[in-house]
């Protein structure tokens, strides 16, 4: 006969999220062996590892949601660009007040995700092309606006002449730290992030169209679910967090570039599917995303604090995500046999 | 009724495709023109690649330098980053006539035939920055990334006095100028004479600015005591900088980058945020002297190799001092 604790332990070991952790806490368990010369044991360094895959994780968090549709989202590094390029844009050489750029960025990255959302819904072209044109559009958009140049606090005027201009505060602000200098700004707003994706998916009904339209759109449709409504708003919600995604990485590099984020798209997906968000759609959800994050960043922090070189890292990543994804899949033989 | 549509729906794209044959077919000009201000020399330059900054200087100093000639006329195609699409532009000089063709390629053996094929056919080429391979072109502009890291290593050296530790955070080390920045920066340094120059930390960054701040960070969180940063180009000697400055500790050491383009590194110097950087010259300005030269008929050298300037804050006021 079976004891209630062992069928306690294996109905958490059959939850995604216990096996998401547990994939997470072996990768701290690596940094605690390859640490560094003690490196891993300091607090600034898992400040500085959260600081960097901030911005991963914003767009991750759009991506989650979107994938949960059964979609995809290709265009968000191209929107982070274009989202980085405007603000610095807007704040540098036009010299706008932040209060007044930063909600003209949120509506650019929202409108042009919802434009990618009514492509999806309206014409039904698959997600992935949809996005893939956006991806390609919108890189072009933060190059024609850029002028392909960085957009910095070097300034050129009217008349031809250049000037350097100081940065306004809010760059300083973004890529700050509090906490006594603990916690990074931009980690903070990645948290927020992820607490308005967690409470538009598990609190608001626009969160539970969004889980009905990816388990069974046409199921959906015909139960009332108003699926292009929910699948625009979906891409609208991606584009809006490439545009804070956007701005943090701006403000960290301190100027707007249009080449910026480069395949992070990839990064971001890489992120949701380690998670355990499935991309057929329909299942997962933001805290998996959160542990997803966590868990490459730190591989990413690890290999970079043991000078590991390019090609091992590439190598090391590729099979670290099909290991994780693979963990996760392993769930339903684990049942049948608790350890 | 829908034979007719369907008629339609194709007629509309192939009358667009006959107009534009009809706009791109205008006959080839003359050939060989007189080089006055009247009848300029025609001058094509095809860049590989405008996605990149230095690139884009390049294309600016070229245009810059043409300016100053009127008897000049330069016409710039971008072959975003396609060996074909180039391989197309060369042959599209070559049909309009042009009487000099300067070419920054993307790769060399795709570009070879046509750079070939275009100089037999008598039309001077200037190869910049990357070469093609055989001898079948005028003549090559480039610079020497081994030279320059090698001069950034001395300078450094001479810096520090022979003792310190170094941060190098370097390009892809897959890539030729990341190998020939690291092993000139090796030499300049010769770390067998000057055993109290170690270095201490070395990631690739990739280029990018992001990456370099993630390596930054490492070294900063494994390192006690840097004295120089040296990173491969700009944008990352202004991640590492960044990095340090987040830790409080960009006052305790040196930054010195490569490129040193205008907008950039340049700027970095002039703020106090780079404490040297070194120009890799785009070779622009000196592929139209040279053109000129072409097209009076005069001799130039098969090979020029450029050198390189040193921009530091005590210089950056008088435009940096050039090292030949």
């Amino acid at each position: 006969m079976r004891k209630p604790w062992r069928e306690q332990l294996s109905r958490w070991w059959a939850m995604p999220v216990t096996r998401a952790l547990l994939a997470f806490l072996l990768m701290l368990a690596i940094g605690c062996l390859f640490n560094a010369d003690g490196a891993f044991f300091r607090w600034s360094v898992h400040r500085d590892t959260m600081r960097q895959v901030s911005v991963y994780g914003i767009l991750a968090c759009g991506m989650t949601v979107v994938i949960i549709t059964a979609g995809i989202d290709l265009s968000v590094s191209s929107l982070l660009a274009l989202a980085a390029v405007l603000f610095a844009w807007f704040t540098l050489p036009h010299g706008w007040p932040a209060i007044l750029a930063i909600p003209l960025v949120f509506l650019a990255g929202t409108v042009l995700g919802s434009v990618s959302g009514a492509l999806v819904a309206q014409l039904g072209i698959q997600p992935f092309i949809v996005t893939l044109a956006m991806m390609v559009f919108a890189r072009g958009l933060a190059k024609v606006i850029s002028g392909g140049q960085k957009v910095t606090n070097y300034v050129t005027d009217t008349d031809g002449s250049t000037r350097l201009i100081e940065h306004p505060p809010i760059y300083e602000m973004i890529d700050s730290r509090i906490l006594g200098g603990n916690i990074s700004i931009v980690t903070i707003v990645f948290l927020l992030c992820v607490l308005v994706t967690s409470t538009v998916l598990a609190h608001l009904r626009l969160g539970r169209h969004i889980y009905a339209v990816g388990g069974n759109k046409e199921g959906a449709r015909l139960s009332g679910v108003p699926v292009k409504r929910t699948l625009i708003a979906a891409y609208a919600l991606s584009g809006f967090f490439s545009a804070v995604a956007g701005i943090c990485q701006a403000a960290q590099e301190t100027h707007g570039d249009p080449e910026t984020g480069m395949a992070y798209e990839l990064d971001a997906i890489a992120m949701v599917v380690i998670g355990g968000t499935t991309l057929a759609g329909g299942k997962g959800s933001v805290v998996l995303t959160l542990i997803g994050v966590l868990t490459i960043g730190y591989l990413q922090k690890i290999l970079s604090l043991n000078a590991a070189p390019e090609a091992t890292r590439l190598m090391l990543t590729g099979a670290i995500i099909i290991c994780a994804v693979w963990f996760q899949r392993g769930r339903k033989s684990a049942r049948s046999k608790p350890k | 009724m829908t034979g007719r549509r369907g008629m339609r729906r194709s007629t509309v794209p192939f009358a667009g495709i006959c107009m534009l044959l009809l706009i791109g077919c205008s006959p080839a000009e003359r050939t060989g023109h007189a080089g006055t201000a009247e009848d300029p020399w025609i001058i094509g330059m095809s860049q590989c690649n405008l996605g990149e900054p230095w690139r884009v200087q390049m294309d600016a100093d070229v245009r810059a330098a043409a300016a100053e000639h009127a008897n000049l006329r330069v016409i710039f195609k971008d072959a975003q980053n396609e060996s074909l699409t180039q391989r197309a532009q060369v042959e599209e000089f070559v049909e309009q006539g042009v009487d000099l063709i300067i070419i920054s390629p993307k790769e060399a053996a795709p570009l070879t035939r046509p750079v070939a094929e275009a100089y037999q056919r008598g039309i001077p080429v200037i190869v910049l920055d990357r070469a093609v391979q055989g001898d079948q072109f005028t003549t090559f502009i480039g610079a020497d990334n081994v030279k320059i890291g090698r001069e950034a290593g001395r300078w450094i050296r001479e810096q520090l006095g022979g003792s310190g530790r170094l941060v190098e955070l370097k390009g892809l080390m897959t890539s030729v100028p990341g190998q020939d920045r690291n092993r000139g920066f090796l030499e300049g340094l010769q770390l067998e004479e000057n055993t109290g120059l170690q270095i201490v930390f070395s990631g690739e960054m990739k280029w990018l600015e992001p990456d370099a701040r993630r390596e930054m960070e490492s070294a900063l969180a494994t390192n006690a005591a840097i004295d120089v940063v040296y990173a491969h180009n700009d944008p990352g000697a202004h991640g590492a900088w960044l990095a340090a400055r987040a830790a409080g500790r960009e006052n305790e050491m040196m930054f010195v980058g490569i490129d040193a383009l205008p907008h950039e590194g340049q700027q970095y110097v002039r703020q106090g945020i780079l404490d040297a950087t070194f120009l890799y010259p785009t070779g622009g300005a000196e592929a139209i002297e040279v053109a000129l030269a072409i097209l009076r008929g005069e001799e130039v050298p098969k090979h020029i190799v450029l050198g390189t300037r040193l921009f530091t804050q005590e210089n950056i006021g008088r435009g940096g001092d050039p090292i030949p």
